[in-house]
């Protein structure tokens, strides 16, 4: 019942968030030959002074094209795409999901009708899991056939690894932005809230010093470039005490967030 | 003596250092109603929240169907229904399709109680709920928190924004369900309409029952109260002062001696009309209201109304 209320309410965004994912992708993919040749004669990268704005530059002038194809992709489907309308649309989705319920006087509704709010916690997230995490996979998917229609290829099963790894990201971030719409009454509160985080966080990774310490960090081109070449095998990205497994960190998160979701709901009062 | 369903014992509530509820005590029986008067705030939607598990209680003991609200909460909203005092209805449903999701919940309901409800409200149930007035909304939850067929209805303000046609149709639906051994739990505003309904009232003063020998003292005073309506040119005669004029020009007054006697002597073609020993339930809602110094929880009385 509220599975299906959840999904009526948030397909519409569903939707417009995979067209933003599928705009964004295909021009980039489409023009990628000229780009290539541009940046075969670019020096506008190596003249940076930042290491890793040196490193994507570097890899995505390799000479050899399908590998600074790929990872030209590495940084347009993930690390821009995905990390910036993933998470804006977790955030989209995930504020409403309770403090949308207070401000229209239906939460107590809600909580008044004969379910438990374990169960009610669980039927809310999950189409909103669906709804972020699912466009990742289905828009990469679509990158297959764009790419071949210019003669290029991207490696399915690494496409797939780092479809993963930003669906784990933006599923943390609707579970962060979940809990606080429990926890905060105000829809505006709770999105001031989040979207002030996410600012800090890019602002933290913008600066060159603390830029270890942001979040995303994890999602960043140094991860998705190595994922998608295939230099990180699939048990790096879960294994954190032989490798990094920052997609583990990333779904550790999740679980954590979610838990706190799940305390902060019983004992939450309309 | 009939099984009770609802059970309080020393209930108690804070919200920080406010004490929103504070000693309640109250047993409510199978196929009851009991109303629930008292100004705002003071603690009727919070006793009623703490009933179906939704706040969790400071203090004291709290039981329905035997289950504590605070540990089998699910196990009492199964068999109890509850009309929040905010109609929360979802605006973006059509009217019918919020109805088939607030019914989709409960397993057993009353047909025959749906029909007679969509045919009296007659409601338009293919538009969106935001187009909707204030008293449509109020409908479509009504028909929402009755229709589901259960032991107990817990109803917060159920006459809100209701027009005094629908009100007295709301009434009869009520008295129909008590007669079918439905027990019912309903705070209001429209005193007189409660009065006419419930088995019991209990008056809700500051976060505490209004003690049984308080509310007849109260009932006492008040009976020494005539209401009067005197022609036009004639003044209050000596014997009473005034205690305050209605807006319908109604005098309610305070005798020194017997009302009765004050009445008799009064000039034959001074009255419009009298009433005497009437303790009308808003009269006496404004005079605990004014005694408000240090209330003390107790039971409550039984209804002049009750049982027809």
């Amino acid at each position: 019942m509220i599975a299906g209320k959840t999904w009526r309410e948030i397909r519409m965004v569903g939707l417009a968030y995979i067209l933003i994912l599928e705009m964004l992708a295909i021009p980039v993919l489409l023009l990628w030959e000229e780009i290539y040749a541009d940046l075969q004669r670019s020096t506008l990268f190596s003249s940076l002074g930042v290491d890793w704005i040196k490193r994507l530059g570097s890899a995505i002038s390799n000479r050899n094209e399908q590998a600074a194809y790929t990872n030209w992709c590495a940084v347009m489907l993930f690390f821009r795409s995905t990390n910036l309308v993933g998470t804006a649309t977790s955030v989209l989705i995930g504020t409403g999901l309770f403090a949308r319920e207070r401000e229209a006087d239906t939460f107590e509704f809600l909580l008044a009708r004969p379910i438990s709010r374990s169960s009610l916690l669980w039927q809310k997230f999950w189409p909103c899991a669906i709804v972020v995490t699912l466009p990742i996979f289905i828009v990469n998917a679509t990158m297959l056939p764009w790419s071949w229609s210019i003669g290029l290829d991207l490696p399915k099963w690494e496409l797939f690894l780092a479809s993963l790894h930003a669906a784990s990201f933006a599923l943390a971030f609707l579970t962060l932005t979940m809990y606080v719409s429990i926890v905060v009454h105000v829809q505006a509160h709770v999105a001031a809230i989040v979207g002030a985080f996410a600012i800090l966080q890019i602002g933290i990774y913008l600066t060159q010093r603390i830029r270890p310490y942001s979040l995303f960090r994890l999602v960043d081109f140094d991860w998705y470039g190595p994922i998608m070449t295939g230099n990180t095998p699939a048990w790096q990205m879960f294994d954190p005490i032989r490798s990094h497994g920052f997609t583990t960190y990333l779904l550790a998160g999740t679980v954590l967030l979610y838990v706190l979701s799940w305390r902060a709901m019983q004992r939450t009062e309309p | 003596m009939s099984e009770n369903l609802i059970h309080i014992a020393g209930l108690q509530k804070a919200y920080g250092q406010k004490d929103v509820l504070r000693d309640i005590n109250l047993s409510v029986g199978k196929g009851q109603l009991l109303g629930l008067i008292g100004p705002n705030g003071a603690g009727k939607s919070t006793l009623l929240r703490c009933m179906v598990g939704l706040v969790k209680r400071s203090g004291g003991e709290l039981s329905l169907f035997g289950h504590d609200p605070a540990k089998q909460s699910l196990l009492i909203r199964r068999r109890a229904c509850y009309l929040p005092g905010e109609t929360g209805v979802y605006q973006q449903m059509t009217g019918a399709q919020f109805l088939k999701f607030a019914l989709g919940f409960y397993p057993k309901q009353s047909l025959e109680l749906k029909q007679r409800l969509l045919e009296q409200f007659d409601l338009p149930l293919h538009m969106k709920v935001r187009s909707y007035s204030a008293g449509m909304k109020q409908k479509l939850a009504l028909i929402a928190t009755l229709v589901p067929d259960v032991d107990l209805y817990l109803l917060d303000e159920p006459d809100r924004a209701l027009d005094a046609s629908v009100r007295f149709y709301l009434r009869d639906v009520l008295r129909t369900l008590k007669d079918h051994g439905k027990t019912i739990v309903l705070s209001s505003h429209h005193l007189s309409e409660v009065e006419s309904l419930a088995d019991r009232l209990e008056f809700l003063l500051s976060g505490c029952f209004v003690s049984h020998e308080r509310l007849q003292r109260a009932r006492a005073h008040l009976r020494r109260q005539p209401r009067i309506r005197l022609r036009d040119g004639y003044e209050l005669p000596d014997g009473a002062k005034l205690i305050r004029k209605e807006l319908d020009g109604m005098l309610i007054v305070e005798t020194d001696n017997d009302p009765m006697q004050w009445l008799r002597s009064l000039p034959h073609d001074a009255v419009e009309s009298a009433e005497v020993g009437v303790d009308r339930l808003e009269d006496l809602y404004q005079l605990l209201l004014k005694d408000e110094a240090a209330p003390r929880c107790g039971v409550g009385i039984e209804s002049a109304g009750g049982d027809e």
